[in-house]
């Protein structure tokens, strides 16, 4: 077990999930009530990385003053914003050439010199930037930093626990949104074909759409056929029910055989920078995400006697108050990081196991994507009640 | 100078030979692409050939699945670099932050394919073999060897000495760079290189820095250098044209200017951009940033070439 005054570091992967400030007071109380400072590395590891940045502050301190007014409302003090992965740092080097330099090492030297214990990075977020920081952290743990993990999503894709936070927030959003969205299209008699995230996981999707009484659901687990979903909407019709309200993961894909209309991959769409020039050069606004709905109302308009409106949620779940479960995740999680670096843990993620918060190797949280099984029980009601998942 | 190649010639690291390539230098040609690149366009069509190392690859579509398969699931292959998502379909997904670079043998354990490398050491005998299988193409049309990348001269001991030999084989040798390597390199290369086909991508060196990774100072001053000290070369000139980054009149112009006083610049081309590169990308677990980019237009284009066919004395194809 460690002992004496710790030194604890905190930090965001990219990406941001509602009431992400709520880990770090969570964090930053907990600290305070077991005798360790806390600090806060802004965006990512680039605060300690590139401090000229920052005007040379690249780390915070966090006590609980600083943290008082945070209402975990919308980002986060310490920044989502990291772009820079230590071990592999882009650079023009003294022979006036790009490269990708493995800085990890450097890094580390850094994260002695600032006398800091121990790392609790706050990881997930998405498909492909949440993983990534996941990653990172595990690699600077088997490099001998000591790291603590916390889960976000707002797609609660995080295999190892049952709940990350920021995704009960999402689910909330996304839910009222889709009320909005299907009692407007009922009024005029149109679908509303609604994306929302999830890219490999259909969890919010299912469940927001679910809430909202959706009429199809379709997911990532589920290859669809629109026909099938055409058929079950004809059939509602018939038996009194107006279709009005569509929900498509972003990851969601036609069974085998059956066609799509439009671009393919969401995600790589939306993670192209340089997407749109009417925003300047260089500046460019990103359409995230959409491709999916946009696909699926084309097709079913061509299949029903329906007009289809397409919309995507897409990143605006991101942010927003957290619930009142968000805000007790939160900060139950950022309370049981510190208490385990305390207790002398590394190489840790915080997971929910109802009723407690547990501590489960890195190893096993890296890569394991919690998908919805084929037995959910949620797809069973679903099912009863008379949404289609496009089979 | 040693004129003749030993079994102690360098190596070099070989993305791919490609044949019967009509748009990299005179005639039918063979072009060698070398590994690793100082620039970093954005457009870059060639994503495989920028790290200077060979790197692991990944086609999803090829995968047999882990029930079938499921080799790169197990060591040796680096903890957690291959996995597979629960209740979907059991094709293997990669994560890019665990696979490094000493880890590539990992692509021998892939029956399929899937799983495969970009980079190949080879050497000078084993490229010109290959090349020299077109040697009769070569003498029908004037064509030959043309060494590409990534950016060939970044292995100047292996293009020089690959050069070198094509030209004691009787084969035509030409280059495509994009200039941004250290004067040295080039000078070590050059000798051996009958045609130098060179690419001006933006004039700005600010919008250069930002559209290639660095600015474009040194290029020029290479560009310049080149042209005055190999005045028996033949260069060509080129711009990769991009909507919206470089098809201005502005830039042809001004490389117009930059070349005109050397008469060993024998053209100037433009080049289309095209997306044909986009798939790999996703090979690499890499994200293509012009996804929405448009290819210009035949009448852009036309113009942009009519006021260089009017700075080298010719009658555009439009008639202008």
């Amino acid at each position: 077990m460690a002992t004496g005054m710790q030194r604890v570091a905190i930090n965001c992967g990219g990406g941001y999930v509602p009431g992400l400030d709520k880990a770090v007071i969570g964090a930053v109380l907990a600290a305070a009530e077991l005798g360790c400072d806390v600090v806060g590395i802004r965006d990512g590891y680039d605060g300690l990385l590139l401090p000229e940045q920052y005007g040379g502050e690249g780390l915070i301190k966090l006590d609980p003053r600083a943290v008082e007014r945070l209402d975990g409302s919308g980002g986060s003090i310490l920044g989502a914003g990291a772009r820079t992965d230590p071990f592999r740092v882009r650079r023009v080097n003294s022979e006036d050439m790009v490269e990708e330099l493995d800085r990890s090492d450097e890094l580390m030297k850094i994260i002695r010199a600032e006398k800091i214990d121990a790392v609790i990075s706050i990881v997930g977020g998405s498909a492909l930037t949440g993983a990534h920081a996941f990653s990172v952290a595990w690699k600077l743990s088997r490099k001998g930093l000591r790291t603590v993990c916390i889960p976000k999503s707002v797609e609660n894709d995080i295999g190892a626990t049952a709940l990350s936070f920021g995704y009960n927030s999402a689910l909330s959003y996304t839910t009222d949104t889709l009320e909005r969205i299907r009692s407007g299209a009922r009024d005029v008699r149109r679908i509303a074909v609604v994306e929302v995230l999830g890219y490999h996981a259909g969890w919010l999707a299912l469940q927001a759409g679910m809430a909202a009484c959706a009429d199809a659901v379709l997911i990532p687990e589920i290859p669809y056929d629109l026909r099938k979903v055409a058929e079950r909407l004809r059939r509602n019709e018939e038996a009194g029910r107006s279709p009005a309200l569509i929900v498509v993961a972003e990851g969601a894909e036609p069974a085998a055989g059956t066609e799509r209309i439009g671009p393919k991959d969401a995600l790589r769409k939306s993670l192209a920078p340089l997407s749109d020039p009417r925003f300047g050069e260089g500046a460019r606004v990103i359409e995230r995400s959409g491709m999916a709905g946009q696909a699926v109302a084309l097709d079913l308009q061509r299949l029903t006697n329906r007009e289809t409106v397409p919309f995507s949620l897409g990143q605006l779940i991101r942010t927003g108050m957290p619930t009142a479960v968000d805000c007790q995740l939160g900060l139950g999680y950022g309370a049981a990081a510190v208490r385990a670096v305390v207790e002398g843990h590394s190489e840790v993620m915080v997971a929910l196991e109802p009723p407690a918060l547990k501590l489960l190797p890195l190893a096993e949280a890296v890569n394991n994507v919690r998908t919805i099984p084929a037995d959910s029980e949620f797809l069973r009601i679903a099912r009863t009640l008379g949404i289609s998942l496009g089979d | 100078m040693d004129q003749t190649v030993s079994s102690l010639t360098p190596t070099g690291i070989v993305v791919n030979i490609q044949h019967f390539c009509t748009n990299d230098g005179p005639g039918i040609r063979t072009t060698v692409f070398l590994k690793g690149c100082g620039n970093r366009c954005k457009w870059c069509c060639n994503p495989e050939t920028i790290h200077p190392k060979p790197e692991l690859a990944y086609n999803r579509s090829k995968c047999i699945g882990a029930k079938a398969c499921g080799r790169c699931l197990q060591a040796p292959a680096p903890e957690g670099a291959f996995y597979v998502i629960a209740d979907t379909d059991d094709r293997v997904h990669v994560n890019w932050d665990l696979v490094s670079d000493a880890e590539t043998e990992v692509a021998s354990l892939c029956p399929s394919e899937a799983i495969h490398l970009f980079g190949e050491v080879m050497t000078v005998d084993q490229v010109l073999e290959e090349v020299e299988q077109d040697a009769a193409f070569y003498r029908e049309s004037g064509g030959g060897i043309t060494l590409s990348g990534g950016e060939c001269l970044l292995q100047p001991a292996f293009s020089a000495t690959l050069l070198m030999e094509a030209h004691r084989r009787g084969i035509n040798t030409a280059i495509e760079t994009a200039g941004n390597v250290p004067w040295a390199f080039m000078e070590r290369v050059l000798p051996h290189v009958d045609t130098v086909l060179h690419d001006h991508k933006l004039t700005d060196p600010e919008r250069h820095k930002k559209w290639i990774g660095v600015d474009n100072k040194r290029i020029l001053a290479n560009y310049k250098r080149a042209y005055e000290a190999y005045p028996d070369k033949q260069f060509i000139a080129r711009t990769p044209v991009i909507p919206g980054v470089n098809d201005g009149e502005e830039h042809i112009r001004s490389v117009l200017a930059f070349i005109a006083p050397y008469k060993n610049v024998i053209d100037y081309q433009l080049l289309p951009y095209h997306r044909y590169g986009e798939a790999k990308y996703g090979f690499l677990g890499r994200v293509y940033e012009l996804e929405d980019f448009e290819r210009p237009t035949p009448e852009s284009l036309a113009r942009l070439q009519s006021i260089i066919d009017e700075a080298f004395g010719r009658t555009s194809p439009t008639g202008a």
